[in-house]
């Protein structure tokens, strides 16, 4: 019997594991204003729900929900209000001065005044190891409704920043404990904080906006694999999943994708003397690479090209965009002096045509992309091998090598933090690169005192005619792909409108959670 | 085959075991760089004609990237266990001189011993940057202790041996006696020791690099394809796990029999079986 019994127990479970009929689906048919999300474990904010380490800002912005914002990023990317009722910002671009609705509460029942706000720009400034506020000197509260932010440098973009920064209240401000007991004046209330597991949040009854139509928040975090076993059983209403799953279709639900600026793409290092410090090389790969080959590669079709770090977005140049031309780029490497050899790889005074591409270890997305991205350059002559690397080394190595990165944000200031260059060694930060038209046109945007304006002038430090980082520029990175953002949805919930999603998986897809509805 | 006896059976099955892991790493060495070509027209084939084992998510042949997996474990397993295997010896000798010599070796086993095992792999693979030497540095200088006691034993225990004590009293010095006497005895138990170190190695290799703590995901090792199998198995890619799965423990049992095998041969109880 001993022998017996763990060869039964296997049967069972085998017998488990091929029942292919979903549980089910509970509740589905009762829910009216209650929704279940599955997100990554790595969506769980490791610092809580505190704005000043990083809830809704940092690396993955999104809306901070349990709290205010002073300005909200519209569906198209401009700026509208949310506590904001008027923004104007001084000629000089060193004072902003914002005047904030006077009938918002915390949920402990206090009003929110411009005192709070000043506060929470100035703990932020102080504490915010994720964000740079190095721009901001100080907050000042005028009156009740009033707060003046007086800036150490101009910056245009500042209405960008002051849509993720959730508003806290003075009064009940510790930052030991505000994590995980946040008080805010958002759309939500924390109810319950299970941590690796789960949040739960609940409509603010006293929300001054428009009243949340889904009553309760639950967001599970979870792998991907067993958000999508949860899918399978039912659990919940919609998971994140990635074109790895693409494929599959569990009954019930649907499979949406939703557009982003999560782009993939690599940095060429401009170092003289370096393969890719040949400028006619770098248009060589920009448009010898079929990049909707890739898509349907790697993405199963999900994703769309992208040509800078921030297609689609209000200061994107169009110009960037490039047609796949492999006879162009065969002719752009002649020109450069790599001739063909015999055995397909390119040489030039002896030396072959080579490149050495990083991916981050542990993404396989990445790792495909490298792989397909190393195949394209082979079919051009250049000869590519991989290695994974962990982001311990990875910044380090990306100084001289190219690098699989990810970046897409809703502010112009990535622009500013891929090709602006930095302090004293006049080269940018992440990817050696400098051009001083190009870092002048960024420092004009930011100076500029109309938001607008300053669209155009991030547009021309893209291309300005004559000089920028694009095709007929410098082109310092190579764009690959936008990633789309997969979800399973459970039929029947209607997910609002999403704006274009930025980097990071995750908190995005429930910017607008409380205008998402059963039907 | 009824004149066949025991001893001859066991050569037979020893050298059976030997010849396909030679095999092995040979196709392995041989297909290295198949094993990387990656060709997104045929990604996530099931097992076929053409692909035996089937192909990734990256359109990688499963069949070569096994076989390389594989060979890259053995010869990671050769070197590692003779690393520590030469270890063991040399420290297991060392306690023959007695007294401190002794004591500080048989303390370094009991705190190598004391501490888990995997635990101990990681931490060395990580202090030496992981990668191939993490892995062959983690592995190796995990791995002694057992075979490092067996041996102070068996020393211990010769020491006290009248053949060498008056070998000592005649003069002999103690080279000479550790030449002459204790290693043609020691020789079976290191060479089994040896060989059944190899399973070890192979499986610790696999599982720290399973972790992430060992080789480059790049590299067609075992631990990187199984713990890459991980992300596709509940979309139905069982292939991707199930036959190297099975590889890696096909290997290892022929490395635990050929290390039985040895045994047979070496030990002299069996000798008229």
């Amino acid at each position: 019997m001993k022998r017996i019994l763990p060869l039964l127990l296997a049967f069972a479970l085998l017998a488990g594991c091929g029942g292919g009929t979903p549980a089910a689906t509970p509740s589905a048919a009762q829910k009216t204003d209650s929704v279940v999300i599955a997100m990554g474990p790595t969506s769980e904010p490791e610092a809580g729900f505190d704005p000043a380490y990083g809830w809704g800002a940092g690396e993955h912005v999104h809306e901070p929900l349990i709290q205010s914002t002073l300005t909200v990023t519209n569906t198209d990317l401009t700026i509208g209000y949310d506590l904001a009722t008027d923004v104007q910002v001084s000629d000089d671009g060193l004072t902003w001065t914002v005047t904030i609705r006077d009938d918002v509460k915390f949920t402990d029942g206090e009003p929110l005044t411009a005192a709070d706000v000043a506060f929470t720009y100035n703990t932020v400034k102080a504490a915010s190891s994720v964000n740079d506020f190095t721009m901001l000197d100080s907050a000042e509260a005028v009156d009740s409704t009033t707060v003046v932010f007086h800036m150490a440098t101009p910056n245009s973009i500042w209405p960008y920043t002051m849509a993720i920064v959730g508003i806290v209240p003075e009064h009940a401000y510790d930052p030991a404990t505000y994590g995980s007991n946040p008080i805010g004046s958002g759309r939500y209330i924390l109810k319950q904080w299970d941590k690796g597991q789960q949040v739960i949040l609940e409509a603010n009854p006293d929300y001054y906006g428009e009243a949340p139509q889904m009553k309760q928040v639950t967001i599970l975090f979870m792998e991907e694999d067993a958000a999508f076993l949860a899918v399978q059983a039912g659990q919940v209403d919609l998971a994140y999943t990635s074109a790895t799953y693409s494929d599959q279709s569990p009954a019930g639900y649907s499979l949406a994708s939703y557009e982003s600026v999560d782009n993939r793409g690599f940095n060429l290092p401009v170092i003289e003397g370096a393969l890719t410090g040949d400028v006619l090389v770098r248009r060589a790969i920009n448009v010898g690479i079929d990049r909707q080959e890739m898509i349907d590669n790697v993405l199963n079709g999900y994703g769309t090209p992208a040509y800078s770090v921030c297609d689609g977005l209000p200061w994107y140049s169009p110009d960037s965009e490039v047609a796949y031309d492999p006879e162009g780029a065969a002719a752009l490497l002649d020109q450069a002096g790599w001739t063909m050899g015999t055995d397909g790889v390119r040489e030039k005074d002896g030396v072959k045509a080579a490149l050495e591409l990083l991916y981050p270890t542990g993404d396989s997305v990445r790792q495909a992309l490298c792989a397909d991205f190393a195949n394209q350059l082979g079919e051009l002559g250049i000869s590519c091998t991989m290695e994974g690397v962990g982001w311990d080394t990875a910044y380090d190595r990306a100084l001289t090598q190219p690098l699989i990165w990810g970046w897409g944000a809703h502010t112009p200031m990535e622009l500013y933090n891929i090709y602006h260059t930095i302090g004293e060694t006049g080269t940018a930060q992440y990817s050696p690169y400098a051009n001083s038209t190009v870092d002048s046109y960024m420092d004009q945007a930011l100076a500029c005192s109309d938001l607008e304006e300053s669209y155009t002038l991030w547009q021309k430090a893209q291309w300005d005619g004559t000089t920028g980082v694009t095709q007929e520029g410098d082109i310092p990175w190579v764009w690959l792909v936008n990633v789309s953002h997969l979800y399973w949805v459970r039929d029947g919930l209607q997910v609002a409108e999403q704006k274009i999603h930025p980097h990071g998986h995750g908190w995005s897809v429930v910017n607008n959670v409380d205008q998402w509805s059963w039907g | 085959m009824r004149h066949w006896n025991g001893r001859r059976a066991a050569l037979a099955l020893l050298l059976l075991a030997l010849l396909v892991l030679c095999a092995v790493t040979a196709a392995g060495c041989l297909l290295g760089e198949q094993a990387m070509v990656t060709d997104f027209s045929r990604k996530n084939l099931s097992p076929c004609g053409a692909f035996l084992f089937g192909t990734d998510w990256m359109g990688r042949d499963m069949l070569a990237r096994t076989l390389t997996g594989l060979s890259l474990s053995i010869r990671i397993g050769l070197l590692t266990a003779g690393v520590s295997a030469v270890l063991a010896l040399v420290l297991g000798l060392a306690s023959a001189l007695g007294g401190w010599v002794d004591s500080v070796v048989s303390w370094c086993i009991d705190l190598v011993m004391g501490i888990p095992h995997i635990l101990l792999v990681m931490l060395i693979s990580l202090a030496f940057g992981k990668g191939f030497v993490g892995v062959v540095a983690g592995v190796a200088l995990s791995h002694w202790p057992s075979l490092a006691r067996v041996i102070r034993g068996e020393v211990l225990q010769l020491k006290g041996a009248t053949y060498v004590r008056t070998a000592e009293k005649l003069g002999v010095s103690r080279l000479q006696i550790a030449r002459r006497h204790f290693l043609p005895h020691l020789l079976p138990q290191f060479l089994t020791g040896l060989v059944l170190q190899f399973p070890h190695a192979i499986l610790h290799e696999a599982s720290v690099t399973f972790l992430g703590f060992g080789l480059s995901s790049e590299q067609p090792a075992i631990g990187v394809i199984l713990s890459e199998s991980m992300n596709y198995l509940t979309t139905g890619k069982w292939w991707l796990a199930v036959f190297p799965g099975l590889s890696l423990v096909l290997v290892v049992v022929l490395f635990a029999a050929m290390g039985e095998q040895l045994r047979k041969l070496l030990d002299p109880a069996s000798v008229h079986r």
